[in-house]
């Protein structure tokens, strides 16, 4: 149950996501892209598996294995990801304002108001 | 203990971190740094390619962990290859910069040297999450050195850029996430290992390799998924877009890379699957590109698709898939990195000349240095085109010997009309602008030329230079790209190779 | 032989290039001296080596190129050769001599001189060229340095047209031979010639046979203008009449035929051999000859008439008997001779009367006697007359029509065809003559012209003696050469024939008289019937070539317009649609199984269903919401917000953790922006393509969902287990993502802050300088809201307390370098967004660049430690202070690089914040940030 719970999660933000990537306006479009690099970080994350209550930090405890810790890859790769997303994002939204102060439209091919598809 | 596989990523990473260190000490502190860097990530470049020529694999395992735990560096002939190519490239793009960019863009230097520790680390990983890694690493570079300084539409080609790699990223994450799922390694070695031993999960395995296929045609450029490339190289600064130009190449290295590796032996059905679409599409690209070029308005425009179609030609040469085929390709790679290279130098400085009209292909008034500029565009030309003597001639004679009979009809067809309608197609452009024409709109009032500098002229003609000796020494470039290809086929002592590489004082992974 | 006479004899003419381009100061007459020298040292090099070639020994030497593709620097001459490379040298340097006196004072003899001698080169180097592959390299430099030629005088539109159509028809026809010498290697097995012609018959019996041939005669035919490729060479003459003379009447176009000579014993003898070669010369010989009678242009005609000639050569080939080739290759000395002074003369007119037309020239004769005698005599060898060397080899090639063997039809249609073909050459030739040297002069007497320069003259004369020695005694003059030559084709072969002027009354003799008679009756006829001079033909092969390139670049335009539209949408769509495709094949090919084998479902508790409920409904929301901007920027945060939920709940603290901070941040960024971007999208035109892109992203998160879903229900066969065991004891943390961030995967990280550090500099590097008018303000700098700002100044050392704290247990337990990063950024972060950035700039001036710079060294640094120590990059050491209040410490070398991680985020994050914040509007005086 929770797998398909999660997996249509992701699906649901990846359609969200797509279909704003292919609107035509540079912030709609930034939108998308934030709402598609959710999805992926759950991806990522459900490639571990799902688990309740088995944080991968040591305790004394507990054997250190996966019955007791889940998959802590995983996550570290989804750390990596986040703070690239962000800077991408960063990235985005500076140029996306440089493109609609210097080319007077926050389209994404620059058209001028008006005459857009 | 030898650390040459790290050091083209260090040394170019250090260089970087200092010259953020240093950037208000001015433009000619910077510069000393990047040229020591430069020089350095040449000799070692050269060690590589020498220690790799001998014929064996070596792997680096970084924080001296197992393989599969860690993250193992892998250097092979072809890593090599890449490594002193994008190196070479890097000197003369570098030189065109020092002309008088670097003071225009700012953090120019920081980000051409983090840049060039990205292309080494994507090139020299055994990893594939480290490739993803290195891939932003390059990306975020080159977007800060493509738009670093300029305005107006460069900004929108730009956005498109930008907004469409990280789209393409994305897709490599999903992929990423899957593959490491199903197979629970990121070594590509350990994946390929564990690719071949599940036959159940071949499908799932097949879509991700496709979804990262799509990633890596992107950067190369290959059909349909090339259309960003010519206004985005049109608008990129020169010193920047000749870098830019093995970064195609690394879409199509990539390929070669993770598909002779990880969904290479065994893997039956997910290996063979990808390289009949890819030469398909190969051959379609490479028409269309051709078109392109007969298309262009611009000389850069038309540069841009000498570039699809020189990574097109590639796919050709690596979808067939033998050793032969494959080696010609790599010389055909270095020769078409150097030579799309020194032509936008070449049309940047011809652009300049012209004033007003730029670089559109109308007859303008006689420009200054037109002899010296004609003749570089012609050397240019005769070599991207293929003409002899000069080593696009060779590149392409290589990979036409190397087509297997049965494909021999179409695949010649395609790659000598191409090449038929490049040069009526560069016959025509270098006519238009080199040539006076009749009607001469003489407007002393639009056309400023400024003179091409020495050092952006030393750039070009360095670059057409490696293209003279790829074609003196043809004979020693060629036995080696042959033995790389052959390398790189046999997946099995990869695999070998990475097991058999232990920690110095960890334990051994099980 | 020890001294490299061929290479030397090959090197001259470029090395002799290179310098005469050089030389920028030379006077005009040193230049021309420089040049000539190439051809007159190489003659005496030929000499050299004469007696060894008459005696029937090939002179070789060879050298490695790229031996793995088979193509090998060999050289090779033997009589065929050794006569070809005289000819190239000899009227090369009759060419040289000439040009120095014709080129005018604005022409820059450098340029021509250094192209004449690439070109010389090249043709040298293919007419000695011992190996395949070597040939068709030479072949192609032909076809270049002949391009630079005719488009000499660029300035004007024909020279550029007919430079560029030559190189598209000749630069295809290589192409096609390179096709046809690959295929020939593959059978073969080596490009050398030697091999290559003792293999003659594997090559004629094997399968590929009528591919290889047919792609090397397309090579042939365009190189030597033959029908229906003839129509360059007209074109070619807008060239300067020097390289007229030199290209297009003695060398390049013999090229082809040369070709036809050397590759005699490899391929000829099929009868699709015969049928192609012949039927190609026989068309060519007629249409050549008839159009030649219409052209007004003196060098118009003569290329026709080239042309016309070229086709006899070619069908001789055809024909293929000993004999014929015989008389092929004495035909291809003769016409060299004759057609080279013609050229000659016709440029001395030219640049004594300004004109070429001879509708304005006439009675030239008076003006220049000595010119007209000269050109008048070459005329005549050109038609055939007795006594000059034209008149042998057309006997010669009458007698061969006449006698082929076998196919009868054949035989009567070439000998028709031949007969005629001299009856047409006889009135061109009288047309030429007639109108340009007699009659009278049409232009007032004042302007006459007078003969030229004798230096110009010396050239012509010497062919023209050649032509008469030749023609009255050839025994004595050209029959060793001839011997020779033949011999190099034929070798043991070679036939037994007398060149003499009197075989008797035979029937190529009538058909000789005839055709001279017929000649007058046809040229007098046609000016008796209508006036020659008025009828215009234009070529018709050129408007074909115009409209077939015309058509091509249009095409080209369309599809690449067609395609690719400059739309980002259009870029993306094709992304998602291919991946859609692409991965949707192999379930969809194999219907493979989407389940795993472990189904097994986990519970579901409420409390994650209402979790799931805010992240779809947020999703969905935002998709709803998205053109009211700050709306959507709300909504789309408590979607992150359940996301990092999500990773409390499913026992991912670090990631919680960080997805909350990082979201704030990317919140108050998308917040800063919308100050420059408007506040809402405009209403979108086409309800289809909404709906067009709606389906499309339910695929694609169908897609997602189904693999996903297949990816977590099969059993994960990972190597984490043996990350968390080894954790502890080798990475001395008990955080185990931690320890994978900075220890196992370190080099990851190190990566990541690069591109983290990279942003920062990016944002720099767009904003500092830039000038944003802003849109509306929404949350602005323009308003100080007081509570808040001292909350936030509270704030701030208690987040550096915090970050500290974090960033030290980061090891152990969630926190690290990352987060405390952001933690101590946000407090700032509020302080840009509440109070404006000049005042928080003003407060704490600091250069981020440099505090990125120094985070990425020391991250290095402690990696590279390592190195010091002989371990690889980045491994870790260890050890355990105790410091107070926090407790145990495990100063791993890890720490180290987490601090680097530190700086850097704060660094990125900061720059990034101020750039946003200190954005200058075009209107309001710039306040420098400290950040440059």
């Amino acid at each position: 149950m929770m797998e398909l719970a999660l997996a249509s999660g992701i699906g649901v933000l990846t359609a969200a996501g797509v279909y704003l990537l292919l609107r035509a306006r540079t912030f709609d479009v930034i939108l998308g892209l934030t709402l598609l690099s959710y999805a992926t970080n759950l991806l990522i994350f459900s490639a571990g598996r799902l688990a309740v209550g088995k944080p991968p930090v040591l305790r004394p405890e507990l054997a250190e294995n996966l019955q007791n810790h889940t998959d802590p890859l995983p996550q570290a790769l989804v750390l990596t990801a986040i703070v690239i997303a962000f800077a991408m994002t960063a990235v985005t939204i500076v140029v996306a304002m440089r493109s609609r102060s210097d080319n007077r439209s926050d389209h994404v091919d620059a058209r001028k108001p008006g005459c857009d598809a | 203990m030898n650390h040459l596989p790290v050091l083209p990523i260090l040394i170019p990473m250090l260089a970087g971190a200092l010259i953020l260190l240093l950037e208000r000490r001015g433009i000619i502190v910077q510069r000393i740094v990047a040229w020591t860097s430069i020089l350095a990530l040449l000799v070692v470049a050269g060690l590589l390619v020498d220690r790799a020529g001998e014929g064996g694999l070596s792997v680096y395992l970084i924080g001296d962990w197992p393989a599969r735990l860690g993250i193992a560096l892998l250097v092979d002939r072809v890593a090599a290859l890449m490594v002193m190519t994008t190196s070479l490239l890097a000197v003369a793009s570098l030189l065109y910069a020092c002309a008088n960019w670097d003071r225009r863009a700012l953090h120019f230097h920081a980000l051409f040297q983090l840049q060039l520790a990205g292309l080494n680390g994507a090139f020299l990983t055994g990893d594939l999450f480290n490739l993803f890694v290195f891939f932003e690493v390059l990306l975020i570079a080159s977007y800060g050195l493509m738009l670093s300084g300029g305005r107006s539409l460069r900004m929108r080609a730009g956005l498109h850029y930008v907004v469409f790699n990280i789209m393409a990223s994305t897709l490599f994450l999903i992929a990423l996430g899957l593959l490491y799922g199903l197979t629970g390694t990121l070594n590509m070695a350990e994946m390929a290992a564990r690719v071949a031993a599940d036959p159940a999960d071949q499908a799932i395995i097949r879509s991700a390799s496709a979804i990262l296929l799509i990633v890596f045609c992107s950067k190369a450029a290959l059909l349909p998924l090339y259309l960003w490339l010519p206004e985005t190289y049109s608008r990129t600064p020169a010193a920047v877009v000749a870098l830019f130009t093995v970064m195609t190449k690394l879409g199509v290295y990539a390929v070669l890379r993770v598909y002779t590796l990880v969904f290479a032996a065994g893997a039956g059905e997910s290996a063979s699957w990808v390289w009949p679409w890819l030469l398909g599409a190969g051959v379609i690209t490479l028409v269309l590109a051709s078109l392109g070029v007969l298309a262009g308005r611009t000389l850069r425009g038309t540069v841009a698709y000498l570039v699809i179609a020189s990574a097109a030609t590639l796919f050709i040469a690596i979808s067939m898939h033998t050793g032969a085929s494959i080696g010609a390709g790599l010389y055909y790679l270095a020769h078409s990195t150097f030579v799309t290279a020194a032509l936008y130098l070449i049309v940047d400085l011809v652009r300049r000349q012209r004033g007003a009209l730029a670089d559109r292909l109308a007859a303008s008034a006689p420009m200054p240095q037109r002899t010296l500029l004609g003749l570089l565009f012609l050397i240019g030309a005769v070599s991207v085109a293929g003409l002899p003597p000069l080593s696009g001639f060779i590149g392409k004679l290589a990979l036409l010997g190397s087509v297997p009979a049965d494909q021999v009809w179409w695949i010649w067809a395609t790659i000598l009309i191409t090449s038929l309608m490049t040069v009526v197609a560069l016959s025509r452009v270098g006519s238009q602008i080199f040539w006076r024409g009749q009607n001469d709109p003489v407007d002393p009032a639009t056309t400023r030329p400024t003179a091409p500098r020495r050092l952006e002229v030393a750039a070009a003609i360095m670059l057409l230079g490696f293209g003279i000796v790829l074609t003196v020494a043809a004979a020693p470039i060629l036995d080696y790209t042959a033995a790389a290809g052959a390398q790189i086929l046999a997946t099995d002592e990869y695999l070998d190779q990475v097991r058999a590489t232990l920690p110095l004082l960890r334990a051994p992974s099980p | 032989m020890t001294f490299p006479a061929l290479e030397i004899l090959l090197g001259l003419p470029f090395v002799l290039a290179l310098i005469i381009a050089l030389s920028r100061s030379a006077s005009r007459s040193s230049i021309g001296w420089l040049a000539a020298a190439a051809p007159v040292l190489g003659l005496g090099l030929l000499g050299m080596i004469t007696p060894e070639v008459l005696d029937g020994t090939v002179v070789q030497s060879s050298h490695p190129w790229i031996g793995q593709l088979g193509l090998m620097f060999t050289l090779r001459i033997d009589g065929l050769a050794w006569m070809f490379a005289g000819l190239v040298l000899g009227i090369g340097t009759l060419v040289i001599i000439y040009a120095r006196y014709y080129l005018s004072d604005n022409d820059s003899p450098q340029r021509f001189f250094a192209y004449l001698l690439l070109f010389m080169g090249s043709m040298l180097g293919m007419v000695i060229a011992g190996n395949l592959l070597l040939l068709v390299v030479f072949w192609e430099m032909t076809s270049i340095s002949s391009f630079l030629l005719i488009g000499f005088w660029n300035q004007r539109n024909d020279a550029r047209e007919g430079a560029r159509m030559a190189l598209a028809i000749t630069g295809a026809g290589g192409l096609a031979l390179l096709g046809g010498v690959l295929l020939i290697g593959r059978i073969v097995g080596s490009y050398e010639l030697d091999v290559v012609l003792a293999s003659g018959d594997l090559i004629r019996a094997h399968s590929l046979y009528p591919a290889a041939l047919l792609l090397v005669l397309a090579g042939v035919f365009t190189k030597s203008a033959q029908f229906p490729f003839h129509f360059w060479l007209p074109h070619a003459m807008a060239a300067p009449t020097p390289v007229s003379a030199y290209l297009h009447s003695a060398t390049m176009v013999k090229a082809g035929v040369f070709l036809l000579a050397r590759m005699h014993p490899a391929l000829s003898g099929t009868d699709l051999y015969f049928y192609v070669v012949s039927a190609v010369g026989a068309t060519t010989l007629l249409i050549g000859a008839w159009t030649a009678i219409f052209q007004h242009d003196i060098k118009g005609l003569l290329a026709y008439s080239t042309i016309s000639h070229l086709g006899l050569i070619t069908l001789l080939f055809g024909l293929s008997t000993p004999l014929a080739v015989v008389a092929a290759i004495f035909h291809i000395i003769n016409h060299a001779v004759f057609k080279a002074s013609l050229f000659m003369a016709a440029g001395i007119i030219d640049h004594e009367t300004g004109s070429r037309d001879m509708r304005r020239l006439g009675g030239l004769r008076k003006f220049m006697p000595i010119t007209s005698t000269l050109a008048i005599v070459a005329t005549l060898a050109m038609a055939g007359i007795p006594l000059l060397n034209g008149f042998l080899s057309k006997e010669m090639f009458f007698a061969q029509a006449l006698e082929i063997q076998g196919h009868a039809a054949m035989r009567t249609a070439i000998s028709v065809a031949a007969f005629l073909a001299g009856v047409f050459g006889v009135a061109y030739s009288l047309r030429f003559v007639h109108d340009t040297f007699f009659g009278t002069w049409p232009r007032p007497i004042e302007d006459a012209p007078h003969e030229p320069p004798r230096w110009m003259k010396i050239p012509v004369e010497v062919l023209v003696v050649v032509c008469l020695a030749v023609g009255i005694v050839p025994a004595y003059t050209v029959a060793p050469v001839l011997a020779a030559a033949a011999y190099g084709v034929l070798g043991d072969a070679l036939p037994t024939y007398s060149l003499a002027i009197w075989h008797g009354i035979n029937l190529p003799l009538l058909m000789s008289v005839g055709g001279m008679i017929g000649g007058m009756i046809l040229y007098f006829g046609l000016r008796r019937l209508f006036d020659i001079h008025a009828i215009m033909r234009e070529s018709f092969g050129r408007r074909v070539f115009r409209r077939q390139v015309n058509g091509l670049l249009a095409l080209s335009w369309r599809f690449t317009r067609g395609i690719g539209n400059g739309s980002l949408q259009r870029y993306l769509l094709f992304m998602v649609l291919v991946t859609i495709i692409l991965a949707a094949v192999p379930f969809l090919a194999d219907g493979a199984t989407l389940l795993g084998t472990n189904a097994v479902s986990q519970p579901m508790p409420l409390l994650g269903w209402a979790i799931w409920l805010v992240l779809v409904g947020g999703a969905l929301a935002t998709v709803m919401l998205h053109r009211q901007r700050l709306l959507a920027l709300i909504v789309i945060g408590s979607v992150g917000l359940a996301v990092s939920v999500v990773f409390v709940f499913l026992s991912a603290p670090d990631l919680a953790l960080t997805q909350l901070l990082v979201e704030m941040v990317t919140i108050a960024l998308m917040l800063l922006a919308l100050n420059y971007l408007p506040q809402e999208s405009p209403a979108e035109p086409s309800r289809m393509r909404r709906w067009r892109d709606g389906a499309i992203a339910i695929c694609a998160g169908a897609g997602v969902t189904a693999l996903a879903y297949a990816m977590m229900t099969r059993p994960a066969n990972t190597i984490a287990s043996e990350l968390l065991a080894r954790s502890l004891p080798e990475g001395y943390g008990s955080n185990v993502v931690n320890v994978i961030l900075v220890d196992f995967r370190g080099f990851d990280t190190l990566g990541e802050i690069v591109v983290f550090g990279i942003a920062g500099l990016v944002v720099h590097a767009l904003l500092r300088r830039a000038r944003l008018r802003p849109d509306t303000i929404m949350p602005g700098p323009a308003d100080l809201l007081p509570m808040p700002m001292t909350l936030s100044h509270l704030l701030f050392p208690l987040a550096l307390a915090v970050s500290v704290y974090l960033f030290l247990r980061g090891h152990n337990e969630p926190g690290g370098g990352f987060i405390a990063g952001l933690v101590l950024a946000i407090p700032l972060l509020l302080q840009y967004v509440i109070e404006g950035s000049q005042r928080v700039e003003s407060r704490i001036g600091f250069d981020y660049a440099r505090c990125i710079g120094i985070g990425l060294l020391c991250s290095i640094a402690t990696g590279i430690a390592s190195m010091g120590f002989g371990f690889p990059f980045l491994t870790s050491g260890h050890v355990e202070p105790g410091l107070p209040l926090i407790g145990e410490v495990p100063l791993a070398s890890a720490l180290g690089f987490d601090i680097g991680v530190y700086l850097v985020v704060f660094g990125g994050v900061m720059l990034t914040l101020s750039m946003m914040g200190t954005v200058k509007s075009p209107t309001e005086p710039a306040i420098r940030a400290h950040t440059s």
